[in-house]
């Protein structure tokens, strides 16, 4: 054991001389630590700003004066999700996605405030997340590092010695590979920091722990993958040449591939394409706002039997909330029908590029660190389902209140008569209706176990390439 | 060819009928010969000649595929590591590590090696390879081909094995340094140390060795000691070397 550390010691002493190595171990060092300052702010502003636009949301929506319940169902409301402490360090889709949405009545509004604007507050810098650098950069330092690591004793003559010495190859292999791995420690202290503070702000210390554990494996991968090239090939340049291709086919050919495979995989209709067949569906149901609407002509018999009544005006409820109650009813349920349907193609297409993890650790580790972090496309689809039921929610307690509250008489008349209309605005007390919304992340269990499947891949790669090193070294030869 | 002379003592070396196929092509063929204790062996050839891949069967780096070799008496594959535990191996353009200075290469390989030694040990077998003073405390990198020889040797010496395995130890080198060189060997020999080295110099292997083989195409193709004078005869040598297309 003491052995294999001298070998490594000898390693970074080595790296700590040469100019190339401590340059470019700085540059990435910078990096890292700019990047996860500006992201670490960037994202403490936005959930700070979020959680208050919530609260200043739902304080407007309580401020309403007195109204008609109806002109709630369109004043809407707005759902913001919070980030999770760990988009600190990955902010996933946050940036696609949007992270707020505007609900109201009859529709269901995609996701806005995409991070476009706060990339341009941080000069561009907001782009490059601490994960991405740690997805494509790190690996870069470990090639620029490690190609050479056995080369160079094979080149030199020293690798002869130590065998001719008695060395085995074994033990030399252990040394170098320990040598890498500290440097991966150090390369790692960033993401455990970030992790103790994600901790300290709250989050579970399983999902944390496992995160700076996924970037532990995907380095590992990376070491284990320099150390096996330069221990089987047999010239320097080759080495890296090879180390370089694999990293550019990996970390950037392959993730493009998977997008586009998952894309002609799963077919997804596009936005003209899918509102199209909504707006024909929503024909159908009719317009709630049109009671007269030919649509509702079963409705109308159903209800007027219910009640034992010949006409409209005499029911005991407002005719007009019960078809806007109705109609959002039915309407929900197709808008929710094609969502379901988006989403669910969303996911397989997720599925399909979380796949190519077999053939690129970058895509394996993106996948486990989006969804140990909270920040994957199933959080923001729960978010989607969540927002929606508050939507749905507050706008049938609207209709209701229209229903129950509102004669049919005043309704109907209030365009021509003040004092009818003043008599349809319902007391702003009951606009407390509204739920409060507080987005919060999934359990760390859930969350840990959509990361199963990625770090399992990463475990394959590594299982794959200790075998390969372990051969290696068994018949390492001058 | 073979050596028929008699021996009285285990010999330190000894091939016998080695042949050896490297990649389907034969490199070795039926070579045989020994090296005695504090004898001084150089094994002489042209380029591929095969002198390289004998040194590295000797260290159990590559297998015969015919005949053996044996460390002391004992069958190489059968103890690899009681093989290269008796031997010192230079090999060929050794360079060490460019980033230490004499002293930390030295430390360094000696340490993996299992061997303590202390600063006057280190100093004293600088001395003894006379690499100069304000030399040793610099990285390597900044060393001539000479200095870095005379380290490299220095780490043998260190070893304090009875073997040295030289592979062309005096290449690069200049003339003073090559004489001081083979000085040093033949103390080194007379100290009890085996020596095999190998190389292309013709006059340098008839000055410094015991005897001389002549390695050609894998083959063993003459065998050379010192004559009346004590001294082995360079033009015989040399004629013999230079016979191309012979045997
Ligand atoms: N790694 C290898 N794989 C296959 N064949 C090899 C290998 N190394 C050397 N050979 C072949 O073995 C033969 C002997 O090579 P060797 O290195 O022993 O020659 P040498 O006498 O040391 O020559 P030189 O003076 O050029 O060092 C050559 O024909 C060479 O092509
Ligand atoms: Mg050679």
């Amino acid at each position: 054991m003491s052995l294999v550390f001298r070998i490594a010691r000898e390693e970074w002493r080595l790296w700590s001389r040469s100019r190339v190595v401590v340059i470019a171990a700085l540059t990435i060092a910078v990096l890292v630590g700019v990047t996860s300052l500006l992201t670490a702010r960037g994202v403490a502003d936005q959930a700070a700003n979020r959680t208050a636009r919530q609260a200043e949301a739902e304080a407007a929506f309580f401020a309403q004066p007195d109204r008609h319940p109806h002109r709630m169902v369109h004043y809407g409301h707005y759902a913001f999700r919070t980030p999770p402490p760990l988009a600190v360090f990955d902010p996933g889709v946050d940036a696609v996605t949007g992270q707020s949405i505007f609900l109201e009545g009859h529709r269901q509004n995609t996701a806005m405030f995409a991070d476009a604007r706060s990339g341009a507050d941080l000069g561009g810098f907001a782009a490059l997340t601490p994960a991405s650098l740690y997805q494509l950069l790190v690996p870069l330092l470990l090639i620029v590092l490690g190609h050479g690591i056995v080369l160079r004793e094979r080149e030199s003559g020293t690798l002869a010695v130590h065998l001719a010495q008695g060395q085995s190859g074994l033990t030399l292999m252990l040394g170098k590979a320990l040598a890498l791995a500290g440097v991966g420690g150090l390369l790692l202290l960033p993401v455990a920091a970030l992790a103790l503070a994600a901790i300290a702000g709250g989050e579970a210390p399983l999902a944390a722990v496992l995160l700076v554990g996924g970037y532990a494996l995907y380095l590992a991968v990376w070491a284990l993958f320099v150390l096996a090239v330069s221990l089987w090939l047999d010239r320097r340049s080759v080495a890296l040449g090879m180390l370089v291709f694999a990293w550019l086919v990996t970390s950037l050919v392959v993730p493009r591939i998977a997008i586009d495979a998952a894309s002609a995989a799963v077919e997804a209709p596009g936005k003209i394409e899918s509102d199209l067949a909504m707006l024909s569906r929503q024909r159908a149901i009719g317009d709630g706002h049109n009671a007269a609407d030919p649509a509702f002509e079963a409705l109308r018999k159903q209800v007027l039997d219910q009640y034992g009544k010949q006409d409209v005006a005499q029911l005991p409820i407002n005719w007009r909330g019960v078809v806007a109650d109705y109609s959002e009813k039915k309407l929900t349920a197709l808008m929710n029908e094609i969502a379901e349907d988006r989403m669910t193609r969303e996911a397989a297409q997720s599925r399909v590029v979380t796949a190519f993890g077999i053939v690129s650790p970058a895509l394996a580790l993106g996948a486990a660190s989006r969804a140990l972090a909270g920040t994957d496309l199933a959080t923001h689809h729960r978010f989607l389902r969540e927002s929606e039921v508050l939507r749905y929610d507050f706008v049938q307690a609207l209709n209701n209140l229209h229903a129950r509250a509102l004669t049919y008489a005043d309704d109907a008349a209030r365009s021509s008569d003040p004092e009818a209309e003043a008599r349809t605005r319902v007391s702003a007390k009951a606009w407390s209706l509204l739920a409060s919304f507080r987005f919060v992340p999934d359990p760390a269990s859930a969350r840990a176990a959509r990361a199963v499947q990625p770090l399992g891949l990463l475990v394959f790669w590594l299982a794959v390439l200790c075998c390969a090193v372990v051969v290696g070294a068994r018949r390492l030869r001058p | 060819m073979t050596d028929v002379e008699p021996l009285a003592v285990t010999p330190a070396l000894e091939a016998h009928a080695l042949s050896l196929v490297r990649e389907g092509s034969r490199v070795l063929d039926d070579v045989s010969f020994t090296v005695a204790p504090g004898e001084i062996y150089a094994l002489l050839g042209g380029n591929g000649a095969g002198k390289s891949t004998t040194l590295l069967t000797f260290l159990g780096f590559l297998s015969p595929s015919g005949g053996s070799v044996q460390v002391n008496g004992r069958e190489v594959g059968a103890d690899v590591a009681a093989a290269r535990g008796a031997i010192a191996y230079l090999p060929e353009a050794a360079t060490l590590y460019g980033h230490l200075d004499a002293y930390e290469n030295l430390a360094y390989f000696l340490d993996l090696a299992g061997r303590r030694v202390d600063r006057a040990a280190l100093e004293a077998a600088l001395d003894q390879v006379a690499l100069p003073p304000e030399a040793r405390g610099r990285r390597m990198q900044t060393y001539s081909k000479g200095m870095r020889q005379k380290t490299a040797i220095a780490l043998a010496l260190l070893r304090d094995t009875p073997i040295l395995l030289l592979d062309e130890p005096t290449s690069g080198l200049d003339p003073v340094a090559i004489d001081e060189f083979h000085a040093m060997v033949k103390a080194l020999a007379a100290a009890g140390r085996t020596v095999l080295m190998v190389t292309h110099d013709v006059y340098g292997a008839c000055q410094v060795a015991d005897r001389v083989g002549l390695l050609r195409g894998g083959r063993l193709v003459g065998s050379f000691e010192a004559g009346p004078q004590g001294r082995i005869d360079t033009e015989t040598v040399h004629a013999a070397f230079a016979a191309r297309g012979a045997s």
